[in-house]
């Protein structure tokens, strides 16, 4: 009998929606399916694991692991594994997935494998390599478990509606596995993270006619959540926004997975600083405008109308 | 405080990258540098000993041509180089790159060890965890910034909507992201410089490793050229707004 | 006389301790320069009554010379005088006539100095110059007054060829009281005159002595060409120093230059950093540098090669870090200085140090040099993307290696090849070769970035690798002749390239439309419409002459033109030079912006461009002004009035 593990991830005491993912992948793997939810909130959580088709779930509430990073989830982890001795653990490919995979690989000598868009056989994962361009099968090889970093939204969850065990663990966490330990949090809601770090920027250029249209962005952004605001050179020489927005050849590089750009043309100075980006969105209201030809989604249109729309948009599907 | 950093030389990210017949990363003979994401970290762990004194040292797992990469953070200003070459580490997987790596680090004392959050050619993104885990040291992952408090650390560690503040006894394990500083251009005179500075080339035996420690768990066992992306696609009207919502979904942002 | 030697010695000293830079070839044209800039004062006439103003006193001073000689024999004997000029009736006329041109000429100078007040002056040392001035004034009152005391004692050989001192004569009785009066006078003459040497080697004024040597020692090639600095890594020890970093690190010529400027302020009034409020003055760094070179005189002398611990760094103390990454290199201040100071050549020493030595430059240019360094080009883009400009135009023919020389090579350079408007550009050119018949042969990913970016902003090293490497390619090639779009490419192929082993017959592509039209291989179609205005690229007309070529091809576009005030060696630059492009500006206003007014200005409906760099700044500036003014490359306006289809 074949078993697959899912780690759980929790955020703030509630479940990631990569765990419903990772669980219906695993459900395709083995017999039986397990998922590891630690931290408070674990417990909780396991109605909607069951639900996502884990059989059982190890949780524990201990406030340890939402105080330390990495350190107390990997050696309990790590204990489990030894103990039950499944044949694939399946992560998140998020900070904490790789914090915990990469510890727990150093305890089990096991494979590893990261960015996995799909896991076709408990010993197979397929990465994407080359910017997406070539498409890659590993045979995973070693002792087990396999340890796989499934990127996230790589399948379509598909809930069975099944309850889990829950199955409590101890939280006795050795000093030397304790690690580095949370004394503060900072929430930047109103600033947004550092555009460098950001998953969405939205970047508004020249079209943007004045400072008072990044307003519109500021609002975008917040509503999108973790998202960045930034500008091309001209917004900025234009003294609508400080320098620190600035990005391209002499401002900032940014590799964001989404970058919405905003009445911005596309000069190679801007275009240098976010051709990283992994999708680009361009709303200009000229069809000839260059940044149109690089971008996955180009909007022709008005950045007035477009931009308040999609706030709007956002906060409907949220639900806010 | 000495410092250690692990510096990875890789394929110049404007030319085009092959696989070679082994289905392997072709590494050798073609252009390369210092991994940009490796640079935050180098400028961090200067920085850091220019205010408290000690020295930084480059570690780096590759192929002849990686000496470029110990090189250049020679040039930036690293006292001194380890590189780790061997044809056995040829495909090396992630685990045996954090076995060398922790063996070639054990070499030298050092409080603090230095890693880019992942590397711009594999972005594994896990080896620096590995490793600390190996040496038995505290991480912190994702870090943007950085202070010695006496014995400890407190850094600020990067998350989706802020930062969190961590307390990190040493010797430790950090990665740091990019926007933890601008790393510096080296001089002429610095990469001059660099060729007088101490530099050691080791082997895998070297490090006292075993063969059964170097084998690697992973083949690639098939390649296909994935399918052209949809290319961009150009809309207007009304279901702008919708389509671009779409994106976002299907990337996770909303 | 011994004062002055005591006085001069120190500044001779650190001439001949300074770094020899040979400029001593070609002596024709050395000589040349001398005879039209020196003693025809051209380039002071580029202001007319500062101009008329300065050669009066300069030609009256060479005439007047002979009159010290004159009054060193009168005070010891009143009848001894020289033989023949003493007597000369000729010579008393010009003795008399300059003498009174001089001291109106100094009027003049202080009705510019005190009721006109130009800006040029601001920082200048204006009490120094009021006094040498004045002194200047009393030396030739005084010879006047004598001459006249002279007639009145009736000792002058001819009173009626010396009006002015004739008509002064009757200031004096002609009794005793004048014997004497005339014995003060002529000691009063002398001893101004040699007040006057005597202060000269401690003065701005020192110019009298030192700017006919530094205008004969100035650069003979295109004012665009840097001399080389030729780095070899391996052999070079660590303390070696790269550009100037201290005051012994100066050239000969650059210690000479610092004693030849008088401070007239011409290369500030040009200076498009100071006109847009950035502190970068040329004259202000000329004088900073000057006053740190005097301070350590007895230090830089003393100095040894190995030894020079007791000296300040340059940067940040005779200027700013911030005053040395300002200039543009436009080569404004140079044309303009009367003694032939180089300004620009000194700056990108002083940049090399920051760069190569320091590692001290605005940070956001360091994108540049990393893009340089490993994509080989300055926005580090794919050298594959090199040819995507030429999608579409089968006729483009990319060199493999193998292939027979080409006939011309053209140049894409890398705005040309990567920029999006400059890419309009280089297919307007493209276009119009292959509708003349002309092969259209290019590199492709083999070009490289031709290392100016990296050489202007002070990387002479990055510069040297990309030189060597396109010189193998090119030579590898067999290339002869090129063709190229980019003016920085353009100066960079012509006057830098021979000192890598690439000499190559280059011209702009501006040059090669022109001839085809005047050879009747472009016929001219339909005119533009509306006006156009064409703004000269320094490295193209400033720095290597080309002003007619891009005019002409406007002309052969069918374009009505009309000139900017600043055109052809008197342009403004567009900022972008010297590096620029790959900074942020400060200052109170930007250099684009306050160019593309000019042109705005003339009411023209299209600034016409022949450089890449000029056609992205001006570009900018006109969306930034929100105007209906287009900028254009001539070739495209030309493409647009000779080719059938319209240009994309």
């Amino acid at each position: 009998m074949t078993t697959a593990w899912v780690y759980a991830e929790l955020a703030g005491g509630v479940l990631d929606g990569s765990a419903a993912e990772l669980l219906t992948t695993a459900r395709t793997l083995a017999d039986e399916v397990a998922a590891i939810a630690l931290g408070p909130g674990a417990t909780a959580a396991a109605a909607d694991l069951g639900a996502a088709g884990a059989a059982t779930v190890y949780a524990s509430d201990d406030e340890v692991f939402a105080s330390h990073s990495g350190g107390p989830q990997a050696f309990v982890l790590g204990g489990l594994i030894e103990e039950h001795r499944p044949s694939i653990v399946l992560f998140p490919g998020s900070y904490e997935g790789r914090d915990v995979a990469g510890r727990v690989q150093a305890r089990t000598g096991s494979t590893l494998m990261a960015n996995a868009i799909a896991v076709p056989a408990i010993d197979r994962a397929r990465t994407e390599i080359f910017g997406g361009m070539t498409v890659v099968d590993v045979q995973l090889q070693g002792p087990e478990p396999h340890l796989v970093l499934v990127r996230p939204r790589s399948v379509t969850a598909e809930p069975t509606g099944g309850t889990a065990t829950i199955v409590a663990v101890p939280a006795e966490i050795p000093e030397a596995d304790l690690g580095a330990r949370l004394v503060e949090r900072h929430e930047e809601a109103a600033t947004g993270p550092k555009l460098e770090e950001a998953r969405v920027i939205v970047s508004g250029g020249r079209g943007l006619g004045g400072p008072d249209a990044f307003a519109m962005l500021d609002a975008l952004a917040s509503a999108i959540g973790g998202a960045a605001v930034g500008a091309s050179r001209a917004a900025v020489d234009a003294g609508w926004v400080p320098y620190s927005y600035q990005i391209g050849q002499t401002g900032k590089t940014v590799k964001p997975d989404v970058y919405i750009a905003a009445g911005i043309s596309g000069a190679l100075q801007h275009v240098v600083g976010m051709k990283g980006a992994k999708r680009i969105v361009a709303i200009n209201k000229d069809p000839e405008a260059p940044i149109l030809k690089m971008a996955d989604l180009g909007v022709v249109g008005d950045v007035f109308e477009v931009i308040p729309a999609l706030t709007e948009e956002i906060r409907r599907r949220s639900g806010s | 405080m000495n410092v250690v950093v692990c510096t990875k030389h890789v394929p110049n990210p404007q030319g085009t990258p092959t696989l070679g017949p082994d289905h392997l990363l072709v590494r050798s003979g073609v252009e390369g540098a210092l991994d940009p994401g490796d640079e935050y970290g180098l400028e961090l762990a200067l920085q850091l000993v220019e205010r408290h004194g000690g020295e930084v040292t480059a570690v780096s797992m590759g192929p002849d041509d990686a000496l470029a990469a110990v090189q250049r953070a020679l040039a930036m200003g690293a006292h001194r180089g380890v590189l780790v070459t061997d044809d056995v580490l040829r495909g090396a997987d992630a685990l045996v790159t954090a076995r060398v790596l922790a063996a070639a680090i054990q070499r030298q004392p050092a409080e603090l060890v230095i890693a880019g959050v992942e590397s711009t050619d594999g972005y594994t993104g896990t080896v620096p965890v590995t490793v600390a885990a190996l040496l038995g040291h505290p991480s912190v992952t994702a870090v943007r910034a950085l202070e010695l408090e006496g014995d400890a650390l407190r850094v600020e560690r990067q998350t989706e909507s802020g930062y969190d503040v961590y307390a990190c006894p040493t010797p430790a394990l950090i990665t740091v992201t990019a926007g933890a500083t601008e790393p510096r251009y080296p001089s002429l005179k610095g990469i001059m410089q660099a060729k007088q500075k101490p530099l050691d080339r080791l082997t895998a035996a070297d490090l006292g490793l075993a063969p059964e420690d170097l084998r690697s768990s992973q083949t690639v066992v098939e390649v296909v050229d994935a399918p052209p992306p949809p290319g961009g696609e150009i809309v207007e009207g009304d279901t702008a707004v919708g389509r671009i919502a779409d994106l976002l979904a299907d990337a996770g942002a909303i | 006389m011994v004062l002055f030697v005591r006085r001069a010695r120190p500044r001779l000293d650190v001439l001949r301790t300074a770094r020899p830079d040979g400029r001593t070839d070609e002596p024709g044209v050395r000589a040349r320069r001398e005879v039209v800039q020196v003693l025809g004062q051209r380039k002071l006439f580029q202001k007319a009554v500062p101009g008329v103003m300065h050669a009066t006193i300069f030609w009256g001073f060479l005439i007047l010379l002979p009159t010290i000689a004159e009054a060193m024999l009168a005070v010891i004997d009143p009848a001894w005088t020289l033989p023949y000029l003493g007597h000369a009736a000729w010579f008393a006329f010009l003795q008399d006539a300059f003498a009174a041109l001089v001291a109106i000429a100094v009027g003049v100078a202080f009705w510019i100095r005190k009721v006109q007040r130009p800006d040029r002056f601001r920082g200048s040392h204006m009490r120094e110059a009021d006094l040498i001035l004045l002194t200047i004034l009393g030396i030739v009152t005084s010879l006047l007054l004598w001459n006249a005391s002279r007639i009145a004692l009736g000792s002058a050989d001819h009173p009626s060829a010396a009006p002015v001192a004739n008509a002064l004569s009757g200031l004096f009785s002609g009794g005793r009281g004048t014997e004497v009066a005339e014995r003060i006078l002529v000691w009063t003459h002398l001893l101004l005159v040699l007040g006057f040497l005597t202060y000269l080697p401690r003065s701005k004024h020192l110019h009298i002595l030192t700017a006919a040597p530094n205008v004969y020692l100035a650069k003979n090639a295109p004012s665009g060409y840097l001399t080389p600095l030729r780095i070899d890594l391996d052999a070079a020890d660590a303390d070696v120093r790269f550009g100037a970093a201290v005051a012994t690190d100066l050239t000969r010529k650059q210690v000479l230059d610092l004693y030849s400027c008088t401070e007239c302020g011409r290369c500030q009034e040009v200076c498009p950093a100071w006109a847009t409020g950035k502190p970068l003055s040329p004259k202000l760094l000329i004088m900073g540098l000057r006053d740190q070179v005097v301070a350590e005189t007895s230090a830089i002398v003393a100095a040894t090669p190995s030894g020079t611990v007791e000296l300040q760094p340059l940067v940040p103390n005779a200027v700013t870090d911030e005053v040395v990454w300002d200039c543009v290199t436009c080569g404004a201040c140079v044309r303009e200085c009367p003694v032939d100071i180089e300004h620009v050549d000194t700056i990108v020493d002083l940049r090399r140090n920051l760069v190569m030595a320091e590692s001290r430059f605005p940070p956001e240019a360091g994108a540049m040099l990393r893009g340089v360094e490993t994509a080989e080009d300055p926005w580090g883009q794919p050298a594959s993307a090199r040819t995507d400009w030429a999608r579409g135009l089968d006729d483009v023919h990319v060199l493999e290696p193998g292939d027979p020389p080409p006939e011309v090579l053209f140049w894409v350079g890398c705005a040309g090849a990567f920029d999006e408007r400059a890419q309009a550009t280089t297919r307007s050119i493209a276009r119009l070769l292959i509708a003349a018949g002309v092969e259209v042969a290019i590199l492709g990913p083999r070009e490289r970035c031709t290392g100016d970016p990296a050489r202007r902003m002070g990387h002479e090293y990055l510069f040297q690798i990309l030189a060597e490497q396109n010189v193998e390619t090119l030579n590898g090639a067999g290339v002869t002749k090129i063709v190229a779009s980019c003016a920085h490419c353009f100066n960079t192929l012509a006057n830098e390239y021979p000192d890598y082993g690439g000499d190559y017959e280059v011209v702009h592509h501006t040059e090669l439309l022109s001839t085809l039209i005047r050879e009747g291989r472009l016929a001219p179609g339909a005119g533009a419409d509306g006006t156009v205005t064409y703004h000269d690229a320094c490295y193209l007309g400033r720095h290597n002459g080309r002003f007619d070529a891009p005019r002409e091809v406007l002309h052969g576009a069918g374009a009505a033109t009309v000139e900017m005030p600043r055109n052809r060696e008197r342009s403004f630059c567009c900022g972008a030079g010297g590096a620029r492009m790959w900074m942020e500006e400060g200052g109170d206003a930007r250099i684009n912006e306050t160019r593309f007014a000019e042109a705005a200005a003339t009411g023209a409906d299209t600034v016409a461009v022949a450089c890449p760099y000029c056609f992205v700044m001006l570009d900018d500036a006109a969306k930034a002004s929100g105007s209906s003014v287009r900028v254009a490359d001539v070739a495209t306006l030309l493409a647009a009035s000779v080719l059938p289809e319209p240009a994309t």
